[in-house]
């Protein structure tokens, strides 16, 4: 401890050398922090939906392909899915329906939004109770189900888009040749970790519309099947059931968990955690010559100080320590600024406003920000190892040259 | 009588080598110091002044022969024992200071003390009585950059005697001075001598800087050439 106000006044001694290190780390490991968030966010959210005992069938030959509505009935006739009445007692109206319903991805683009946004076609008799942790007013609810060209929309929407009930949603299609003129009858509110960004209207509105305008082109598709199962031991033998009912039909089936469904999206982007984690070692080895450079160019500068620190009885190991400890200390600064900074920016600014359609929502978890504080000391005491370990060699007769 | 020497030196020889030729620097040296003696070392250059106050104070090891600074053969510690022997033993004066230039004339002075197990309260008093002895009271949270270059030395100087060491070594402690700063510092030097009864042994080329010792050795080609004990037979 009594040796730290020498280390600090070292830190201080070259503030712009500093501070361009610490802000190298702090840029290299705020987009590191948002690169390992993203995969952290996608694993917790995957394991957290296995909770909910939610199947989801799609076509085989993909998410994109077609599912026939027809198959919804099908699915709701077998054994082993709950009711609406066992999911939402005070939902007395559709107490016996099973909570099955179609999840149509419409993707239309509200007014100048460059990006098309996350929109579904559902049942919406059947769909609050099949999304349990999506909280409705019933009296929203309820209007939402008597209005078959309502719609509900999570409340980061409503807050981003500055929309509340009653307003006009108008979507333009970028899939589908067809315009949904979508009034807003409610707001949902999710967990932090779910969709606040989507919007749910009656599937039946597009159908028709399809049926009515585009001679039934592209109409009848349910584009998936979200259901709940009674509970995660039905759920093996209902997977099997339905893809083998469907096997020999023109649209075979892929049934599969809510949990292996999102895994499959982060999947599809490649093996991103090879990639992330590729990159993530690039930087981290770029991270210790930048810190090691700047390191070794203050000891150099220090040749001198060090010659005497080790004529006045300083040792290697002291000299080698107090090395070791200012390269940890300026590479922590830039782990604080740049894994901790990240974590409270993003704590406070959604970025999922910013991209809806691709990140419905975004956050720096704990272990991800510690993770990053770690690497900033690993890094600083990596890169500091060779600076150090030659201010500890350095001869004090060369170092003193001609003064002693 | 019979008194241990502060220093002995029996023999020394030191050879630096460059590539595979061998530059003799001191040839077979030998040299007794006394307790509380003031020596200047003259001569010059490449003459080995430098080189035997490096082997004084522990910074360098003689090729051969033996270097006994109070009691101890220092070829035969290893470096760690040495840089602790210095720490205790041995203060140093440089021509051009070496301050900390980060660190307040306090904080300099302090910094040998580092090495003690002394508390913080005990730090402060001697880093105080050393300032106190140099005449720099009031100027602890000065930086070097704000003292003048006798200021510098005195600061110094108080880093060298606050661990109360044994032996001082000087190398030209007035060679980037004025002169009447280096007449300041030569005063401290011999009152350091004169009232604390320290062993020094200062390098230099000014006479009148060497005036003040009371013994002076004259170096030439690596051997002495004189051994005078009125030192201010040397100006005239």
């Amino acid at each position: 401890m009594k040796y730290l106000v020498y280390v600090f006044r070292n830190i201080r001694r070259n503030p712009v050398r500093t501070l361009l290190t610490v802000a190298s780390i702090s840029i290299c490991l705020f987009l590191m922090m948002l690169l390992l968030s993203y995969l952290t966010i996608n694993t917790e959210v995957a394991h957290s939906l296995s909770d909910y005992n939610r199947l989801i069938t799609m076509s085989s030959q993909g998410f994109t392909q077609p599912v026939p509505i027809a198959n919804v009935a099908t699915v709701a006739a077998m054994e082993g899915i709950a009711t609406v009445g066992e999911l939402t007692p005070e939902d007395k109206e559709h107490r016996d329906k099973k909570a099955v319903s179609p999840f149509s991805w419409y993707g239309g683009r509200y007014k100048d939004d460059s990006m098309p946004g996350s929109q579904f076609g559902i049942d919406p008799e059947t769909i609050f109770a099949i999304m349990v942790e999506m909280k409705l007013p019933p009296d929203q609810l309820k209007a939402f189900r008597d209005d078959k060209t309502g719609c509900v929309i999570g409340k980061k929407l409503a807050k981003d888009k500055n929309l509340k009930i009653g307003d006009p949603y108008p979507l333009k299609g970028t899939v589908y040749e067809f315009n949904l003129d979508l009034t807003i009858r409610g707001i949902y509110d999710a967990p932090e970790n779910r969709d606040n960004r989507m919007c749910l209207y009656h599937w039946a509105y597009l159908d028709e519309g399809l049926k009515r305008d585009f001679q039934g082109r592209a109409a009848g598709n349910a584009g998936t099947i979200y259901f709940k199962c009674k509970d995660a031991a039905a759920m093996p033998g209902l997977i099997k059931k339905i893809d083998d009912s469907f096997r020999n039909s023109s649209t075979p089936t892929k049934t599969q968990t809510e949990e292996a469904f999102a895994q499959m999206f982060s999947e599809m982007i490649g093996d991103l955690q090879t990639l992330i984690v590729a990159v993530g070692m690039a930087v981290v080895v770029s991270l210790i010559c930048v810190c090691g450079v700047a390191m070794a160019m203050s000891m150099r500068e220090r040749t001198t100080e060090v010659a005497v620190l080790k004529a006045i009885g300083f040792g290697r190991g002291l000299v080698l320590a107090l090395v070791l400890v200012e390269a940890v200390i300026v590479s922590t600064l830039g782990g604080v600024v740049g894994a901790l900074g990240t974590k409270l920016l993003f704590d406070q600014f959604d970025l999922g406003s910013l991209v809806p359609g691709f990140l419905p929502f975004f956050y720096v978890p704990w272990t991800t920000a510690l993770f990053g504080l770690g690497l900033a000391v690993l890094i600083g005491f990596v890169s500091g190892v060779l600076p150090a370990w030659l201010a500890a060699q350095t001869s004090v007769i060369q170092g003193l040259r001609k003064v002693v | 009588m019979g008194q241990e020497p502060a220093i002995a030196l029996r023999g020394v020889c030191k050879e630096y080598r460059r590539e595979q030729i061998k530059i003799p620097v001191l040839t077979d040296l030998k040299l007794t110091v006394d307790e509380g003696e003031f020596l200047a070392l003259m001569g010059p250059s490449g003459s080995g002044k430098t080189t035997l106050l490096n082997l004084l104070a522990g910074l360098d090891r003689p090729t051969t022969g033996e270097v006994v600074v109070h009691g101890q053969d220092l070829a035969q510690m290893s470096e760690g024992q040495i840089a602790r022997w210095r720490s205790r033993n041995v203060g140093f004066i440089f021509q051009l200071y070496n301050l900390i230039p980060v660190l307040t004339a306090f904080e300099n002075v302090e910094m040998p003390l580092l090495l003690t197990s002394l508390s913080k309260r005990q730090r402060r008093e001697n880093v105080r009585t050393a300032l106190r002895v140099v005449g720099l009271e009031g100027r602890e949270d000065h930086f070097p950059r704000q003292l003048s270059g006798g200021q510098e030395q005195r600061v110094a100087i108080a880093r060298a005697i606050v661990t109360d060491p044994y032996l001082l070594v000087a190398d030209e402690p007035t060679g980037d001075l004025d002169r009447q700063s280096a007449e300041e510092i030569l005063e401290l030097m011999e009152q350091l001598h004169r009232e604390f009864q320290k062993t020094i042994v200062m390098v230099t080329h000014d006479p009148i800087a060497a005036r003040r010792a009371s013994r002076l050795l004259k170096l030439d080609k690596g051997k002495l050439v004189g051994d005078v004990i009125q030192a201010q037979e040397v100006a005239s």
